[in-house]
């Protein structure tokens, strides 16, 4: 046919054919993850919906989307995911302000800079459970805040019994996970080629502007990662919180996860897997979302 | 550790080192007249961040200087906050609260009591490294085949299950805790620690991390040793690898951290409580027993310090390639 | 780096062997009964000689020895005792001598020499005597001896009294002998005293706990358990050579508070707990798990001892402590591969934990039963919400029980989920007609006509008053129990009235006051509520148990210093006491709460309800069928009926005839005169009970009749929130109506979570 084009049509297919092979090589190597995954996550998600649309795990009577009706009317889950969302937008964000905030102070030339630096990554290594007893001692009536509270005068607070409760897992979240995202941060910053920075010192940009226009848009994906981190660990929580307060706690410390486990406890899995679904519907959303907003702002940086 | 560090430092200035002389000479002008603006920034750095740092630190130090109080110290200074009631409830009591950083008198009681004493502490604290420790080793080893999968020859299929990678990591485990249980019950793992080890090996954080930091890698690289002929996997076994090597330190700990201080997994999955690990004993702990906590607590911050001395220059150099990275 | 590989490297491959290494050993336990590659399969024997009680039972190879005790009714009702020698492989018994010659003397422990005779101690008490011969003082000495046991002679006899210590009253708990020959009595105080061979003290060792056991294991030492000081059980091997003891034996006695130990014929030591039979190796420190006395229809708490035999089987001798008529059984476990037992309908019973009389009643059962075979399966391990986890989960797994035990959960929750089973339609098939049995009392376990669960016999928690203070009445609001305590006498409600104890009576079976399920509307932060913590909080925190007690109970509701009192009636005897104990009529007022309900019906011997998803409902119905039977029922009637009243209504009229026939005596001139049929005591005051009258039996019928609520149906959830959150206001740091407030915002969301 096209006699000129033959020789390449050649070359070409052979390359394909590595390409090809090599696909599938790829494929292999992503198979055991794979079918791992399905077999203990994805097939658990699967039986969660399941169980979404069915009257009770006895039963197993189909019934469309009641439960989710239900679960969305009912007055808990309400309660739940407000202070679930809540909790997330503060604390996120925070979370990722404050620790940029830190990694940048330690980037400029204070001494001590990597003592520093264990020092904040220490809280990762306590754990959990005298996390809790610290912060009983630190947040209970009679503790030490409120004796610091007294000693200047002002009336005690019933921190964990009170619409104070967000504010404490809040600190308790930052506590645990602003060290390991200023670590993020702080090789985000170093990473950021210099010769650009140095024009704008030159061109006598003022620092905020290098902040704002340079650093901030080459972090962009690790703005996007810190989050995501943030946002697992946000979820987390959950645990400090149960430890400390049990099954139901104050109204301004319940969350999804405790609507999640008390129904879990009570065989109420529709509950449970309708409340999980919608969540897992909101992740999408959010995450898509984050997704995009920096593809938005990084992609001129990306290579 | 210090020589990591040393090599560490290296490394950047290499890279750097043309630059920084550049950057040098026409800074230098500058500089003169923010010298004093610049010390009291870092002034005030160093006490923010000191500041920071003590706040940081405080629990740590509570945790282990408070495993040094003999029993009757600890509960002079919280009997007030830990008392309970029949039915296990946390009460108050009393008014006041001592919070002390240093013993009236050293005492090793609760660690003769642990560590002499009664065993079962040690068995715990060996049930947990048998928990974790293969988690984190096959954990990563499975996340590092997937990630390669996931980087070369991207297409929108991968797209897709990566983006659901991302959506199953981020769900919290009591939604998954449940239908785990089926799954265990219908492979008959129950009451085995391959219930614990089997989701925690297959577990889509690392995956998603390691993503990440590969897709990183030049392109170029690869596409170079491809051309020299490498097969999949050398391309694997000689670039991505040795590249990433930083980055699998880094997650490995993230991973050692998460399972070592897991709660409710061995709960629901082994009802066999002498494979409890030691932090589903110490989530349980009671009101008389919180010296006793603290110095299993402490007992079991050992191999996370440790971990962490040994590797947080991995974890920082781990992610300073990562930089920024994108999905 | 390279390092690091390395180490990695090594740490996988070591972790991927013992991964694999306890994965498969774990999972050969796993697959429950039917799994099994080996069974035990019991059979019984009748002990060859009939003895009312077997003491100082002690096995060595396939032989035991005892002293067994006989009530001689013809000789004047006294025991006669004798050392006997008894054969297991060919259940025979060898008299080896009488005891009962020295009637001061007796036999206190044993135990088997290497030569195969026996070593024993005698206890001899005598009474010292004045010169006139009158009886001053009496004192006991201790004789070690050795008995052959082929002709059961005597020989080598030495006194031993002060070489088990200071004490007069020292006496021997165990007697062991090792491979030494060396002697080992153990005192009742954690005291261990060897002897040599030739009977002279060699040392004394301290354990610093009381010992609960001592044991020979089969390679010829001896090893005790005791409860350590504070750091639990331990097993340590007594150390003649260093006069100590030794390490403790890890793996052994972990949990097992209840192990008994036995020398083992394969292995070191024979352990069996109430739940099953294991081998220990001390070499290698492991133990291995041969069955689960369930499993082999045998009692766990019953057996008495237990051993392996020569030929392989286990034996062991039970005696049913519980029965009427106990007796000693021997029993032979031999095994054998699941494959040639003949197969039964398997009926799984899941229980959070399986009480005695319920766990006697499955033996029974599978005793009986040719068709199926129940095996149970209990969650509770040590903490009720793991094991309520589990429970849960098994629900909707396959592998949910058929029967499901509910004396420990909440069935209202179940039912609704629709777990339970309704027992109507089992009970007509069968017809058995439900107008039979006490119809509020099976009601109790009813919910929208539907019979959820069954209980084979009940009592009822009350609280009674003085009828002249309070007329008669079944039970009263909250706010009518509180007018009625502060009109009167605020300060002393109940005896041993605490904080905590007054307000879980008002409210642990009153929650539904507070709330309301139609609306979700909860009212803790109501004047009620408020009230209610405020009248709590004026009793002390705890009740000083040592402050002198001038006056009895009984006096003090006699002369109206207390006003209440909370018991439980669970037979007319009792019900005659109480009366007799006010002094006057007494009226059964109860727990308060909204419908004036006061008297709760409480299960007495547990309760089960069968599996919605169960695939053996035949059989399981069978099994809840036999509780219900006339038969057993009717064994349910006693003379003291002092455990709960049958649920069926002819057998509570047996109970009630018994109650009410009169026992007579025959009097010196012939006449037939009254006689006491018990006595009851409590507290200060103690009752002769005679045969009851019409109107007592009337009464407990009216009482019974009144019921219809079962008691503390309660999710500890909600307790635990409002006695955590009360205590803030018990200690004054809060206002009532600030706690009310929290306990109010926390039970909000309960309650909206459950509807």
């Amino acid at each position: 046919m096209h006699f000129f084009t033959g020789g390449k049509k050649v070359k070409k297919s052979g390359s394909n054919q590595r390409t090809r092979r090599g696909k599938w090589i790829a494929r292999g190597y992503l198979f055991p993850s794979a079918a791992g995954v399905l077999l203990f996550f994805v097939l658990p998600f699967l039986i969660v919906f399941f169980y979404s649309v069915v009257d009770n795990p006895i039963n197993r009577q189909f019934v469309f989307f009641d439960n989710f009706v239900m679960v969305f009317q009912n007055a808990a889950f309400q309660q739940a995911a407000k202070n679930t969302l809540t909790f997330s937008l503060t604390a996120v964000p925070l979370a990722v302000v404050l620790s940029l905030l830190l990694a940048m102070t330690l980037e400029s030339k204070i001494p001590f800079k990597s003592q520093f630096r264990t020092f904040f990554l220490s809280p990762m290594m306590v754990p959990i459970a005298s996390v809790v007893l610290i912060w009983q001692v630190l947040f209970h009536y009679n503790g030490m805040i409120n004796e610091i509270l007294t000693f200047f005068g002002r009336d005690k607070i019933d921190w964990l019994n009170s619409s104070y409760a967000q504010v404490v897992i809040v600190v308790l979240f930052l506590w645990k996970n602003l060290g390991y995202n200023m670590i993020l941060f702080m090789s985000a910053l170093s990473s950021i080629p210099r010769d650009i920075i140095e024009v704008a010192v030159l061109e006598s940009a003022t620092p905020f502007q290098i902040f704002w226009h340079i650093k901030l848009r080459y972090m962009s994906s690790t703005i996007l990662f810190v989050t995501i981190m943030s946002l697992i660990n946000s979820f987390k929580v959950f645990r400090e919180i149960y430890l400390l307060k049990g099954d139901y706690p104050y109204d301004t410390m319940y969350m999804l996860q405790h609507f999640m486990n008390n129904t879990f406890n009570r065989l109420d899995y529709q509950k449970m897997s309708a409340a999980a679904i919608m969540m897992a519907i909101v992740m999408v959303i959010i995450i898509g979302i984050l997704f995009l907003t920096e593809n938005y702002f990084g992609k001129d940086v990306e290579e | 550790m210090k020589m990591h560090k040393g090599k560490y430092k290296n490394r950047v200035l290499l890279e750097e080192n043309v630059s920084r002389e550049r950057w040098d000479k026409q800074v230098k002008r500058k500089k003169k007249i923010r010298d004093t603006r610049q010390f009291v920034r870092i002034m005030l750095g160093t006490f923010v961040a000191a500041c920071f740092a003590i706040l940081f630190l405080m629990p740590i130090i509570l945790t282990i200087t408070n495993s040094f109080m003999s029993a009757s110290e600890i509960s002079a200074n919280y009997g007030q906050v830990f008392a309970t009631t029949d039915t296990g409830g946390k009460v108050y009591v009393s008014d006041r609260v001592n919070l002390k950083f240093i013993p009236d008198m050293v005492s090793f009681s609760q660690y003769i009591t642990v560590l002499l004493k009664s065993p079962e502490y040690l068995l715990k604290f060996w049930n947990s490294v048998i928990l974790v420790v293969p988690i984190v080793v096959f954990q990563l080893l499975v996340a590092a085949g997937a990630a390669y999968g996931f980087t070369r020859y991207r297409g929108r299929i991968k797209e897709i299950i990566f983006f659901l990678y991302i959506i199953l990591m981020l769900m919290p485990y009591q939604v998954t805790l449940v239908p785990n249980y089926l799954v265990s019950d219908w492979l008959h793992l129950l009451d085995t620690n391959w219930a614990i080890w089997l989701p925690g090996i297959f577990s889509p954080f690392a995956v998603y991390l390691l993503t990440k930091y590969m897709r990183r890698i030049p392109t170029a690289m690869i596409e170079a040793a491809q051309i020299d002929g490498a097969g999949e996997w050398q391309i694997f076994r000689r670039i991505c690898m040795p590249l990433c090597k930083g980055a699998m330190c880094s997650i490995a700990i993230l991973i050692f951290i998460d399972y070592w201080n897991m709660v409710e997994q061995p709960l629901i999955l082994l009802s066999d409580q002498e494979k409890h690990p030691l932090s589903v004993f110490l989530s349980k702990i009671n009101a008389g027993e919180i010296g006793l906590a603290f110095a299993v607590a402490t007992i079991y911050m050992v191999p996370p310090i440790l971990v962490f001395l040994y590797g947080e220059d991995y974890l920082v150099e781990g992610i300073t390639y990562q930089g920024g990275i994108k999905g | 780096m390279e390092k690091l590989k390395k180490g990695l490297g090594a740490a996988a491959g070591l972790m991927l062997l013992i991964a694999v290494l306890s994965g498969c050993g774990k999972e050969e336990k796993q697959g429950g009964q039917s799994g099994k590659e080996f069974v035990y399969v019991p059979e019984y024997a009748n002990l060859a000689v009939s003895c009312d009680y077997m003491n100082s039972i002690t096995a060595a190879g396939d032989y035991i020895y005892f002293t067994g005790d006989t009530y001689a009714e013809e000789e004047g009702g006294e025991y006669r005792s004798s050392l006997y020698q008894y054969n297991l492989l060919e259940n025979q018994v060898k008299e080896l001598m009488k005891l009962d010659e020295e009637s001061n003397k007796s036999l206190s422990s044993m135990a088997v020499a290497q030569d195969g005779n026996l070593v024993a101690v005698f206890n001899n008490y005598e009474d010292v005597t004045d010169e006139n011969g009158e009886v001053i003082d009496s004192k006991s000495t201790l004789e070690l001896c050795r008995i052959s046991t082929t002709d059961g002679s005597v020989s080598d006899t030495q006194d031993i009294t002060g070489a088990l210590g200071e004490s007069e009253w020292a006496y021997v708990q165990y007697l062991c002998v090792d491979n030494q020959d060396n002697i080992y009595a153990c005192d009742g105080d954690g005291g261990i005293h060897v002897f040599s061979k030739d009977m002279q003290k060699l040392c004394d060792i301290k354990a610093d706990g009381w010992i609960n056991s001592m044991v020979t294991s089969r390679e010829g030492d001896v090893y005790v358990q005791y409860y350590g000081n504070g750091s639990g059980t331990e097993f340590r091997k007594v150390d003649v050579a260093a006069k100590k003891l030794g390490d403790n034996v890890a793996g052994i006695s972990d949990g097992s508070f209840g192990g008994i130990y036995f020398t083992g014929a394969t292995k070191s030591i024979l352990v069996s707990s109430n739940d099953q039979v294991s081998l220990f190796d001390i070499s290698s420190g492991t133990m291995e798990d041969l069955f689960k006395w369930l499993d082999a229809d045998v009692n766990g708490d019953n057996v008495n001892i237990a051993g392996e035999l020569s030929d392989g089987r286990i034996w062991a001798i039970t005696r049913d402590y519980g029965a009427e008529e106990a007796k000693y059984e021997l029993i032979y476990l031999t095994r054998k591969k699941a494959s040639e037992v003949k197969e039964k309908e398997e009926i799984l019973y899941g229980a959070l934990w399986l009480g005695s009389d319920l766990r006697k009643k499955i033996i029974d059962f599978n005793k009986t039963s040719d068709q199926y075979r129940i095996t149970v399966k209990t969650y509770m391990t040590d903490d009720y919400e793991t094991g309520l986890a589990q429970f849960n989960a098994d629900l909707t797994t396959g592998s949910c029980p058929d029967i499901i035990d509910l004396s420990s959960i909440d069935f209202h929750q179940y039912a609704s989920k629709g777990v339970l089973e309704d027992l109507y339609p089992y009970m007509e098939k069968s017809g058995i007609r439900k107008e039979e049995y006490l119809e509020n009392v099976l009601k109790a376990f009813e919910q929208d006509g539907k019979l959820y669960g069954i209980m084979p016999q009940f009592y009822i928690t009350t609280t009674l008053a003085k009828a002249s203070l309070i007329g008669e009445r079944n039970g009263w609001t909250l706010s009518e129990m509180l007018d009625f305590v502060e009109e009167n006498d605020p300060e002393n409600v109940f005896d041993y009235a605490s904080r905590a104890s007054i307000f879980y009576y008002c409210i642990y079976n009153n929650i539904d006051e507070f709330i309301d399920w139609e609306t979700g509307e909860c009212s803790f932060e109501g004047e009620e509520f408020i009230r209610t913590l405020e009248f709590a909080a004026k009793f002390p925190e705890e009740y000083d148990y040592n402050q002198e007690r001038e006056e009895g109970l009984s006096s003090k509701l006699r002369n109206n210093k207390l006003l209440l009192m909370q018991t439980s009636i669970s037979s007319v005897q009792e019900y005659q006491m109480m009366n007799g104990m006010f002094g006057e009529p007494v009226s059964f007022v109860g727990y308060p709460n909204g419908e004036k309900k006061g008297n709760l019906i409480q299960p007495a011997s547990g309760s089960v309800g069968i599996g919605a998803k169960s695939k053996h409902k035949d059989g399981a119905w069978k099994f809840v069928e036999s509780l219900i039977s006339e038969e057993f029922q009717d064994s349910l009637v006693s003379e003291h009926g002092n455990y709960g009243f049958p649920i069926k209504k002819s057998a509570l009229e047996k109970q009630f005839e018994l109650d009410m026939k009169p026992e007579y005596y025959e009097d010196e001139n012939g006449e037939q005169v009254e006689q006491m049929k018990t006595s009851w005591g409590y507290d200060d005051f103690s009752m002769d009970i005679y045969a009851a009258t019409q109107e007592e039996v009337d009464g407990v019928k009216a009482l019974i009749e009144s019921c219809e609520k079962l008691s503390g149906n309660v999710d500890n959830q909600l307790i635990n929130i409002i006695t955590e959150e009360s205590e803030a206001f018990f200690k004054g740091q809060k206002s009532a109506a600030d706690t009310a407030g929290v306990i109010q915002n926390r039970i909000q969301i309960y309650v909206n979570e459950n509807r």
